[in-house]
C-alpha cells in the first residue's frame, strides 16, 4: 500500500512535497450564521487536528518544492537507482541511518525512553563494528529493530503542541514545532560546527545522499499519490500529519482519536 | 481477636472482587471482535484470487466487485465532505455520490493492486465501540526486503445497529487512513472555492475530471 511506504519514508525525505487541516480554519472568512453554526458543530474534527493558517504560504512553498522535486530530485533519484544495486542502496540507507543514531539516542533519553535508548546504543555499537561501519545491519538480525527520534518528537512528548502546519523549503512538510526541532537536531551535528573544507564536504555529501536515498524508494508511491489526488497539497498534508502522529507515539497510537465515520443516528436514516 | 481476621479477610476479598470488576469494565472497549475479524478474513480470502489475476483489467474488475459488495461508499462519501455535508443540495447529492463511488473505487483498485500476488492475513482487532471495529492484517510470508513486509494494514468495520450487518468504511496502513486523507482533500477544495454550494460544485467538477464522467 502506498500509504505504508509513505509512513516509513516521507518524514525524513519530506522535501518533495507537502498536508491536512481542518477546513474550519479556512471558512472563518464567511460570517454567515448558518455556516458558522455548522462550523461550530463539527469544527473539532479530531483532537489531534493541526491547523493550517499559513496555507497560502505553504501552498507556494509546496509548489516550489514540487518543481524542484520534478526537475532535480526525481531525475537524480532515478539516476541513483540506475547506477546502484538494491543491496548497495540498502547498505547506503543503513550507513546514513547509523550516522543519525546519536541524535536518536539523545532524543530517546530526553523522552525518558531508556529501554529504547539502550536499543539505539546497542545498534550503534553492533552496526558500527561488525556491521562494517554501518553498511550492514546485523543488529536487526539480532532482533534489535531500528527506530528514529528527533527533537520535534521530544517536544511533542514534553507536551508542546504542534503549532500550525508548515512547509519548509527543501525539507517539505512539517509543523512549527517540528521545524524548530529539525533546526535543533541540525545544530547537534558536530560536522556543522567544524569549519574545514573536509567537514563541509562531508556535511554536503551526507545531506545530499540522505535526500536521495530517502527519495529513491518513493518514486512510484508519490507519483501514484499525485496521480490519484484531487488536491495533492491537501493529500500530502494529511499523510504527513497522520504518519507523524504515529512516530510521536512510537507506534502506540490509540484508535480512540479517530473521527467517527459519520454520526450513527444521522446515518441510520439514510440506510 | 477471632472476629478480626475473618472480617479483614472478607474486606480484602471484597476489595479484590471490586478491583477485578473495575478492571473488567475498563478493559471492555479494547476487546477484540471475533465476528469482525472473520468478516475481514472472508473478504481477504475473496481478494486473494482477484489479486493473482495477471490481466490488470480483470484484476480491477474483480476488486471493484469486492468493493461494491463490502464497502459502504455512501457513508464514506458523506464523511469526506466534513462539515459541508449538510450544505449539499439534493441535486448535488444525486451527482456527487455516484462520482465519489467511482473515484473511491479507483483508489481501492490502485491501492490493493500493489498487493498483487500476495496474501493478507488478519492478525487481530480492536473495538472502538460495539459497532466500530478496527481489524488489523499483515502480509503472509512477505519476501525479504518487501517494503510492506512489516506494515499493518487496517480495515475499519461498522456494524449496522439493527441488522448487525457489517461493512468496511475505511482502510489504512500503519495508522494512515484513506478516508481521512480524502476528507482533507475534499474539504480543502470546497473551502478554497468559496465553501457551501459553490465550493461543492467545484469539488464535483474536479471529481468529474478525475473519473472522466
Amino acid at each position: 500500500m502506498k500509504t505504508a511506504a509513505l509512513t516509513k519514508a516521507i518524514l525524513p525525505i519530506a522535501m518533495c512535497v507537502p498536508l491536512l487541516v481542518p477546513a474550519h480554519a479556512q471558512i472563518t472568512g464567511n460570517p454567515d450564521p448558518d455556516s458558522l453554526a455548522a462550523e461550530l458543530e463539527s469544527a473539532p474534527i479530531s483532537t489531534n487536528a493541526v491547523a493550517d493558517p499559513w496555507e497560502g504560504f505553504n501552498r507556494k512553498m509546496f509548489a516550489i518544492n514540487n518543481g524542484l522535486d520534478g526537475a532535480l530530485f526525481v531525475p537524480a533519484a532515478k539516476a541513483y537507482r540506475a547506477v546502484t544495486h538494491k543491496k548497495q542502496r540498502k547498505g547506503i540507507r543503513n550507513f546514513l541511518a547509523n550516522l543519525g543514531t546519536p541524535i536518536t539516542l539523545a532524543n530517546d533519553i530526553l523522552q525518558g525512553e531508556f529501554g529504547r535508548a539502550g536499543k539505539t546504543a546497542s545498534r550503534f555499537v553492533v552496526n558500527s563494528t561488525i556491521g562494517f561501519g554501518g553498511m550492514g545491519d546485523p543488529a536487526e538480525r539480532m532482533g534489535i529493530d531500528q527506530h528514529s527520534e528527533d527533537f520535534g518528537q521530544t517536544l511533542a512528548v514534553w507536551g508542546v503542541s504542534s503549532g500550525p502546519y508548515l512547509v519548509l523549503p527543501f525539507f517539505g512538510p512539517s509543523t512549527l514545532r517540528d521545524g524548530f526541532g529539525r533546526a535543533v537536531d541540525m545544530g547537534t551535528d558536530p560536522a556543522i560546527w567544524i569549519r574545514t573544507d573536509a567537514a563541509a564536504y562531508f556535511r554536503y555529501s551526507t545531506t545530499g545522499m540522505t535526500l536521495l536515498s530517502a527519495r529513491e524508494p518513493l518514486i512510484e508511491s508519490l507519483a501514484d499519490i499525485e496521480a490519484d489526488s484531487l488536491d495533492y497539497y491537501a493529500s500530502i498534508r494529511s499523510f504527513y500529519l497522520q504518519s507523524r502522529q504515529r512516530e510521536i507515539t512510537n507506534g502506540r497510537t490509540s484508535f480512540d482519536d479517530l473521527p467517527d465515520i459519520g454520526d450513527f443516528e444521522e446515518f441510520d436514516d439514510l440506510e | 481477636m477471632q472476629p478480626f481476621p475473618p472480617l479483614y479477610r472478607s474486606i480484602n476479598r471484597a476489595a479484590i472482587g471490586l478491583a477485578g470488576m473495575t478492571l473488567a469494565l475498563t478493559a471492555q472497549p479494547a476487546f477484540a471482535d471475533q465476528n469482525a475479524e472473520t468478516f475481514v478474513q472472508t473478504i481477504l480470502d475473496e481478494a486473494e484470487p482477484a489479486l493473482s489475476v495477471s490481466d490488470r483489467d480483470q484484476m480491477f474488475d474483480a476488486i471493484e466487485d469486492i468493493v461494491d459488495k463490502h464497502v459502504d461508499m455512501r457513508r464514506i462519501g458523506r464523511f469526506v465532505l466534513g462539515q459541508y455535508a449538510r450544505q449539499m443540495t439534493d441535486t448535488q447529492a444525486d451527482v456527487y455520490y455516484p462520482l465519489f463511488k467511482r473515484y473511491a473505487t479507483q483508489i481501492y483498485q490502485n491501492t490493493l493492486s500493489d498487493y498483487a500476488g500476495q496474501t493478507l492475513k488478519v492478525t487481530g482487532s480492536v473495538d472502538r465501540s460495539e459497532r466500530d471495529i478496527i481489524v488489523n492484517s499483515k502480509l503472509e510470508n512477505p519476501e525479504p526486503g518487501d517494503p510492506f513486509a512489516n506494515a499493518v494494514i487496517h480495515w475499519r468495520v461498522y456494524r449496522a445497529r439493527d441488522s448487525k450487518e457489517m461493512t468496511v468504511v475505511d482502510a489504512g496502513a500503519d495508522n494512515v487512513w484513506l478516508a481521512i486523507e480524502q476528507r482533507s482533500q475534499f474539504t480543502s477544495i470546497i473551502a478554497n472555492n468559496g465553501g457551501r454550494e459553490k465550493g461543492i460544485d467545484a469539488l464535483i467538477v474536479e471529481l468529474k475530471k478525475r473519473v472522466g464522467g
